[in-house]
């Protein structure tokens, strides 16, 4: 939009990072932390979308630097690919562990130990 | 204070505080929930960002998709019960927030605040279309198209795997 | 050899060298083949021969350095190179000379006769070819010695002579204090061949300073002529401290073999060898290595009047504290081991004094009286069935008249009664001392100071040779008489000093590994295999008769008598023996500075006055035989004697601390040093280690969320560093 300046969406983008990576340290569920993943790499998504909005590689929209020009909006749609096949994966691995413990709770789970 | 602002000033707010309850709310249900109202509000975001096809597809594919998938696993896990064992020892916690302040801090310092001069969007007005994106994906970023494609193959070959009982 | 006349002297070497080989191949199988008795004639005939054509050959040599001028009396003869390399050239070359010949005559002229002595001594001992194995090696060592014409070959000879001492000390090995004595001598004369070997050194260091070719020597550092030329000797008044330290180690060389303080202690323990033995080694050749060696080097030690000071008050010392020691003991052949340490102590006052042919003279008198009154006593406790203590002696006289009257002979001798050789030898000592004016030290005439104590110890000696003669020979009664009867089956020895076979061993119980009632350890089968020697050994007991020794014992005593009476007189007289060995006279000290008759004291008179009143006195305190107060029980002994006895604790005292500080040294290295410190090294390394490890292990917990926050940790540090310190020093836009 008009007007908004982009330090505002980067900022929004930052915070819901910074949030997101406290939650991995702190919660204990597993679930719950991989949602936390999710939650830092939409905000990901958001910074790479607001910088193709507000800075892109290249300025003109001719026909030739297309794909410089919309590297931004390419990369949010791989992320999003890749974030769904990797929630996939995770959440069957969740539920393999806890088929095999019948409980998951990282404080619980310290088999590496050194 | 214009309206545009004004509005995106509102989805942030709202953005932010889901995202705070994602980590914040001791049921792993509520958590969820959060993490659903905040890729919702981030789709209307997108849209104010001009990227009309991402906010769709944020839509589709987050909330639609990967949201649901985790309330499944919620609810087949049984883990809508707040977790009952005690918290996170407190100076662990303390730790964390402080270095998510710290992490805030500096890029926030050495990296926006450099860059608040750019104020008004320079990309064409529809550079987020269907259109713009399938030429772009199609021609340009076929290979990493089609490689994502296989990505995607192996996860659901991966999942069903992890899924049955006995292999 | 090209027809010198002195080539002979390999003979002279060689000689005893064969014997000792001869002895030691084929000594044994000889006896097994002829029999015990005939086998010991043929052995012992073929060990004494050697030594008496060694000195025959050692005469003849005599006689053709007579023929040679004075100046020239000093014949080298090489065999072959020892060492040769570029900075040092030792050659295997003896030196036929007056001291070397001097020394050669006594060395073979009384030791043939102790070795015929020995064959009559030793007669019954089953180790017979072993025994004179070793006495023909010590002769042939000893020769070495004497005759090397470098200091290295001393040195072999040296070292030689105290193994062979410790081989013959401990001839009895199988009794466990005999092994010890041979020990204790061997430990205690390394000890003195430190400062040999020191000495070595430094002389080499000192001539070979000057360069190869100092004296034409081309390396030949440690050879006499080179040592005692006249630019060494200009060397050594230059370098004084160095000369002092020389000579000083030089003498702690000669300590630890002439047996004198603090390196005396093994000489009495010598007394476990067979009799011959001490008369050999222990009284006339080996213990008087030391006084040749400082009649081999006088240059050096006439160099430096601190060094003479130091060897003849040492000397006195020595003199006195033997002669002390003497009294309280009622062993005979102690007494007479510390007679020859008061003794050679004297020899040591004269050289310290710098009338080193003075030191050199009493080592021939001595030689003569001192082997007389051991192989003397050595007859006395063969007749008295091996007892040797004079408390159990009396009245010997009538029953052992050739032994007692030639004993007689040496006893004067001793004394220092004239004509006999003693008188004439202690004069000429007692005059260095007293009329010196060469061994002084921070401005007092110490070898005046050693004269004084000397003419002490004289009266001393004179007095404790009285009191032993008197207990053996007369004395009021037959001591031994009053012994109650013992059964003559099976004995038990007092004396450890020879061993003859029992005839009723059978009746005992003997393990293999156990020791018998004496300490010996045999085997049953060694006990049955000697079953068939005759035995020939009674307990002494009031019924015993002393019989007078064989002809092949009394021999050699009459022959000793014999030189004890006259061959004093003749070697002093007309200062034969002086100018024979010193003919030129010495080579710093004038004659005013060793005069030898020291004016204003009347030195004859005092010497006499000594000898007889040491005479007198000891015939006063014994005539009635031994007193009360030094008889059986010892708690009547007064506390002068009980010490004197113990040597005054000295014995005892560097046992201890040889023992005990050994052992508290080699604790400390074991527990302080290695345990302590070498393995607290490598185990505390090993420790701190495993700490560390343990340390950082605690950042592996096996939990995730701790290994996210440390990653988030490391991030927010990197980022930091990057956004900010980077930025501020301009690596990034």
């Amino acid at each position: 939009m008009q007007d908004v300046p982009l330090s505002w969406y980067l900022g929004l983008g930052l915070f819901m990072f910074s949030t997101g990576v406290v939650g991995v340290v702190i919660r204990r569920n597993p679930v719950v932390v991989f949602m936390c993943i999710e939650l830092m790499l939409n905000a990901v998504n958001l910074t790479f979308l607001a910088f193709a909005r507000y800075m892109p590689a290249v300025l003109d929209a001719g026909e030739s630097a297309r794909s410089a020009w919309m590297a931004g909006q390419m990369m949010v749609i791989f992320v999003m690919a890749v974030a769904a096949a990797e929630v996939a994966v995770g959440l069957g691995i969740i539920m393999a562990i806890y088929r095999l413990r019948n409980e998951i709770d990282l404080d619980e789970m310290s088999a590496l130990r050194g | 204070m214009t309206s545009n602002q004004l509005v995106f000033l509102m989805l942030a707010g709202l953005a932010a505080l889901a995202a705070v309850g994602v980590v914040a709310f001791p049921s792993p249900v509520r958590s969820a929930i959060s993490l659903v109202i905040n890729f919702f509000i981030l789709a209307f975001v997108y849209f104010t960002l001009g990227a009309q096809m991402l906010g769709i597809t944020q839509i589709l594919v987050y909330t639609g998709a990967i949201m649901v998938l985790f309330l499944f696993v919620i609810m087949l896990l049984n883990l809508g019960a707040p977790d009952a064992k005690a918290k996170v020892s407190g100076w662990q916690t303390a730790v964390a927030v402080a270095l998510g302040f710290g992490l805030f801090g500096i890029v926030a310092g050495q990296v926006i605040l450099p860059l608040s001069s750019f104020t008004q969007p320079r990309s064409a007005i529809d550079y987020g279309s269907p259109q713009a994106i399938g030429q772009t994906l199609f021609t340009g970023y076929v290979w990493p198209f089609e490689i994502t494609s296989v990505l995607l193959l192996v996860g659901i070959v991966g999942s069903i795997l992890l899924a049955k009982r006995r292999i | 050899m090209n027809g010198n006349p002195f080539d002979l002297i390999w003979y002279v070497l060689g000689l005893p060298l064969a014997g000792f080989l001869v002895q030691a191949l084929f000594g044994g199988a000889v006896i097994r083949a002829l029999g015990p008795a005939a086998g010991r004639r043929v052995m012992g005939a073929l060990a004494v021969l050697p030594i008496v054509a060694a000195f025959g050959l050692g005469v003849s040599l005599v006689y053709n350095l007579i023929q040679l001028d004075p100046s020239s009396r000093n014949q080298v003869v090489t065999l072959f190179d020892w060492i040769r390399i570029p900075s040092l050239w030792v050659p295997f070359e003896l030196r036929v000379d007056p001291l070397s010949m001097t020394m050669v005559l006594i060395i073979t002229g009384v030791g043939a006769l102790i070795h015929l002595y020995a064959t009559g001594y030793m007669a019954e001992e089953s180790d017979y070819a072993r025994f004179f194995t070793y006495l023909n090696l010590f002769i042939a060592f000893m020769l070495i010695l004497v005759l090397g014409n470098n200091l290295l070959m001393l040195f072999i000879g040296w070292e030689g002579v105290g193994l062979c001492s410790y081989l013959l000390i401990g001839f009895w090995y199988k009794d466990l204090a005999n092994s010890r004595a041979g020990n204790k001598a061997f430990i205690v004369n390394r000890i003195g061949d430190v400062g040999l070997v020191i000495a070595m050194f430094l002389l080499v260091s000192l001539i070979a300073s000057q360069g190869p070719s100092f004296v034409f020597s081309e390396g030949r550092f440690l050879s006499y002529d080179v040592l005692l030329s006249q630019s060494a000797i200009n060397l050594y008044v230059a370098n004084p401290l160095l000369t002092t330290v020389i000579a000083l180690c030089l003498f702690v060389g000669a300590c630890g073999k002439s047996a004198q303080f603090p390196l005396y202690l093994w000489l009495p323990d010598a007394m476990a060898g067979p009799t011959p033995v001490s008369a050999l080694i222990h009284a006339a050749t080996m213990v008087t290595a030391g006084v040749f060696l400082l009649n081999r080097l006088h240059p050096i030690f006439e160099a430096s009047p601190v060094a003479g000071a130091v060897v003849a008050m040492i000397g006195a010392f020595t003199a006195a504290f033997a002669a002390l020691i003497a009294f309280g003991q009622t062993d005979i052949k102690k007494v007479l081991a510390y007679s020859t340490v008061s003794q050679l102590g004297f020899m040591f006052i004269a050289c310290g004094a710098g009338a080193y042919w003075a030191g050199m003279f009493h080592v021939t008198t001595h030689a003569f009286f001192k082997a007389l009154l051991f192989l003397g006593a050595g007859a006395v406790i063969h007749a008295m069935a091996h007892e040797q203590d004079m408390r159990r002696y009396g009245k010997l006289l009538k029953y052992l008249p050739i032994t007692g009257a030639t004993m007689l002979v040496g006893w004067v001798a001793i004394a220092g009664v004239p004509p006999f050789a003693g008188f004439w030898s202690k004069e000429a000592i007692l005059g260095a001392g007293l009329g010196n004016h060469y061994a002084e030290a921070a401005n007092q005439n110490w070898g005046m100071v050693a004269g004084w104590i000397g003419l002490g110890v004289a009266a001393l000696t004179a007095m404790y040779m009285t009191r032993l003669t008197w207990l053996t020979f007369f004395g009021p009664k037959e001591q031994w008489r009053e012994i109650p009867l013992v059964d003559n089956g099976h004995g038990h020895d007092h004396a450890h000093a020879a061993h003859h076979d029992h005839a009723g061993h059978g009746g005992h119980a003997h393990e293999d590994h156990g020791p018998d009632e004496h300490n010996f350890f045999y085997t049953d089968a060694e006990v049955a295999a000697r079953a068939e020697v005759p035995a020939h050994h009674h307990e002494l007991d009031q019924t015993h008769t002393p019989h007078e020794v064989p002809i092949s014992m009394w021999f050699p005593l009459v022959v000793l008598a014999i030189l004890s009476l006259g061959g004093g007189y003749v070697l002093y007289n007309g200062h034969l023996f002086e100018h024979w060995l010193y003919p030129d006279g010495l080579a710093l000290l004038s004659k005013e500075a060793v005069e030898g008759h020291p004016a204003g004291i009347p030195l004859l008179q005092l010497s006499i006055g000594a000898a007889l009143l040491g005479i007198i006195a000891g015939l006063a305190v014994y005539w009635r035989g031994l007193p009360a107060k030094e008889g059986w029980d010892l708690s009547r002994w007064s506390p002068f004697r009980r010490a004197a006895a113990n040597q005054f604790g000295y014995d005892r005292a560097m046992v201890e601390a040889g023992v005990d500080g050994g052992g508290f040294l080699a604790n400390f290295a074991w527990k302080g040093i290695d345990v302590l410190f070498i393995d607290g090294i490598v185990n505390g390394l090993a420790a701190a280690a495993a700490r560390l490890g343990g340390l950082l292990r605690t950042f592996q917990t096996g939990y995730v969320r701790s290994y996210a926050l440390v990653t988030l940790v490391g991030v927010v540090a990197l980022l930091g560093y990057l956004l900010i310190v980077a930025q501020r020093a301009g690596a990034m836009p």
